[in-house]
């Protein structure tokens, strides 16, 4: 931290930046901020880091990142995931570059140090050099302490100790079965390719944009035709969501009624987007829903495909969408730059055509030269920008404060999807990670 | 022409097929891009046949665009979608507007089928985007898959390979 830093790591004045129905402008724009939490959120929570089918053999792998800590997911002979520290334990040289690959072990580009699938130690060059003492089993890739996964979907979290993983990720399980039983075999692939995009502002702006609907009859005005109606997202639809009641100029009332839910730990989702399921067909569509009905039979398949979610996030780093289905990793780089991957989902057991249709209609909705995320992201450099200055030190997130209600059916709390109660909770989960004893 | 319409073609050939005229076809290439530039998206839209399509791999070597993600698979519908919405007042990423200058080279000839009248020509590209303060340049090979009609060419496939299409990318509002 800066000399001059605001924050001096002390939970007081933290706290000072959330109040209730609104947030201090430092939280999007201050480097120091930004390195707390680095540490006290991407260095404690639960990430998910990348999911089982990326790394479907021994010794397959991926490199990302948890925060700005470079990791490798790798798969270890024992069948289970490892995440290591991707840094040589050595001098500290990035040992695998590549994004993907397969490796038996693993050595470093710079002295030759080499590592096994588990972080152990292999072999130092030259060991005759070692210092007195010096024992290579003290060596080894520094490993996340602990790994959670759940229908394929791996988290790690870089602390010995806190929450447990099945604590932390509670109801959300619902929402990952939401997409993961629309495949026939119950089984999905994120083996379709990365959308990666880049903007120039602070990550929270991505996360809270997850579940506001709030925006969407205005910053994706361009996306909606002239009978209100935005483009079609999903195979065998024959047009999209009802935005805009064109007779009354204004937002339409399906829109409008959308909900929002909260549960803890900043997590949350929206309900489903009301389309014409019935009208839905195409030759991909109906053949998977062939498909799934002749695997899980047709009363189950009908429950299914009764669409539930719109979008559902996983604070701090992961959304889901079951409207058009892909997962959304968010990656803070610096407290004014993020990239965001989006990996199209292929359901197992699926015809081709309709893992195809699904791909398709991702790129237009959410790749960097998509229809919809490219407002989004006009708006969150927009607001990075707007906040630059400080005549203006605080951000209103207050809408429908005090309206939040029990919800008994998803044991969480809801509201209209109009309002910002999404965003209250993930502040409410950001305080607690920033300010909690560890 | 063997193999698949996304193919490209396996290595290159001194000066391609040389028994045919290439400039009507840098001509159109180069009438294509200025369509772009110039943001008259109808008209280049014109320039596809009814089921031709316009594919931006997002992946070095992808071979078709249904396995994977692309930064553009446009068929004539998505198009449509795309240029509606490139026009409509409320288009944030566009205000201010892009401007931008291709520049195309190195054409050759890879394939022909004069009795088809179905042709693939490579070459080279340039993109040069101007926005709000902010420059930037995508470069790369583009490969048409055309076909002969009347005096000029539909395009049956435009595929253009960003040498840095597996890159995270800011928001792209345009067509390469």
């Amino acid at each position: 931290m800066g000399e001059d830093s605001m924050f001096d790591g002390s939970g007081s004045n933290i706290n000072d930046l959330i109040e209730p129905g609104r947030v201090h402008r430092d939280v999007y724009t201050d480097p120091d901020l930004f390195e707390l939490e680095m540490d006290r959120i991407f260095g404690q929570a639960w990430i998910y880091v990348g999911h089982d089918s990326q790394i479907p053999n021994t010794g397959d792998f991926i490199t990302t990142e948890i925060g700005r800590q470079p990791v490798i997911l790798i798969r270890h002979s024992d069948g289970n995931p490892k995440l290591l520290i991707n840094r040589c334990s050595h001098r500290g040289a990035k040992v695998l570059n590549e994004t993907t690959g397969n490796a038996k072990s693993l050595t470093c580009l710079y002295h030759g140090w080499s590592f096994g699938t588990d972080g152990t130690c292999l072999g130092v060059s030259m060991p005759e050099g070692c210092a007195k003492g010096f024992n290579k089993k003290d060596f080894g890739l520094s490993v996340a302490p602990r790994l959670g996964v759940y229908r394929g979907f791996i988290f790690a979290s870089l602390a010995e100790n806190g929450p447990t993983f099945d604590d932390f990720l509670g109801p959300m399980t619902a929402n990952i079965d939401d997409l993961v039983d629309r495949a026939p075999d119950g089984e999905i692939s994120l083996d379709a390719g990365v959308h990666r995009y880049i903007f120039r502002g602070n990550w929270k702006l991505q996360v809270e944009n997850v579940l506001d609907s709030y925006h969407v009859p205005f910053s994706h005005a361009s996306t909606v035709n002239k009978k209100g109606e935005q483009f079609s997202r999903r195979e065998g639809d024959k047009g999209g969501a009802q935005v805009i009641d064109q007779k009354k100029q204004k937002t339409a009332e399906a829109w409008r009624g959308r909900r929002s839910y909260v549960v803890e730990f900043g997590h949350g989702w929206t309900s489903n987007t009301e389309l014409k399921d019935k009208d839905r067909s195409s030759p991909a569509w109906n053949a998977y829903k062939e498909a799934l009905s002749s695997k899980v039979g047709k009363n189950r398949m009908e429950e299914i495909l009764k669409p539930e979610f719109h979008n559902t996030l996983i604070y701090p780093n992961t959304s889901i969408m079951g409207l058009n289905i892909h997962v959304r990793v968010i990656k803070p780089i610096s407290v004014n730059l993020t990239e965001v991957n989006v990996y199209p989902v292929r359901l197992k057991g699926a015809p081709e055509e309709m893992n195809f249709g699904n791909i398709r209609l991702l790129n237009v909705t959410h790749s960097a030269s998509s229809f919809v995320q490219t407002d989004d992201l006009e708006a969150f450099q927009r607001t990075q920008k707007g906040l630059q200055g400080k005549k203006n030190d605080w951000i209103d997130i207050s809408r429908g404060l005090g309206e939040e209600q029990a919800d008994p059916h998803y044991n969480a709390t809801s509201e209209s999807a109009m309002h910002e109660m999404a965003v209250r909770a993930q502040y409410s989960a950001w305080l607690n990670y920033m300010t909690m004893d560890r | 022409m063997g193999g698949s319409l996304f193919d490209t073609p396996d290595s290159p050939s001194l000066g391609g097929i040389s028994s045919i005229d290439r400039n009507p076809f840098e001509l159109f290439l180069y009438y294509e891009a200025r369509l772009l530039d110039l943001r008259k998206f109808w008209n280049w839209k014109s320039l596809f046949t009814e089921d031709g399509a316009y594919w931006v791999p997002a992946s070095a070597n992808q071979k078709d665009p249904f396995s994977a993600a692309s930064l553009f698979y446009d068929d004539a519908q998505l198009m449509t979608t795309r240029f509606e919405r490139l026009e409509h007042p409320r288009i944030h990423v566009q205000s201010p507007q892009s401007r931008t200058a291709h520049m195309i080279s190195n054409v050759v000839i890879e394939e022909a089928d004069e009795k088809k009248g179905e042709f693939l020509i490579s070459s080279s590209m340039t993109m040069t985007e101007y926005r709000q303060d902010i420059q930037r340049v995508f470069a790369g090979y583009q490969y048409h898959r055309l076909k002969r009609n009347n005096d000029s060419f539909l395009i049956r496939l435009k595929r253009v390979d960003l040498i840095n299409c597996d890159s995270a990318f800011e928001a792209m509002a345009l067509p390469i």
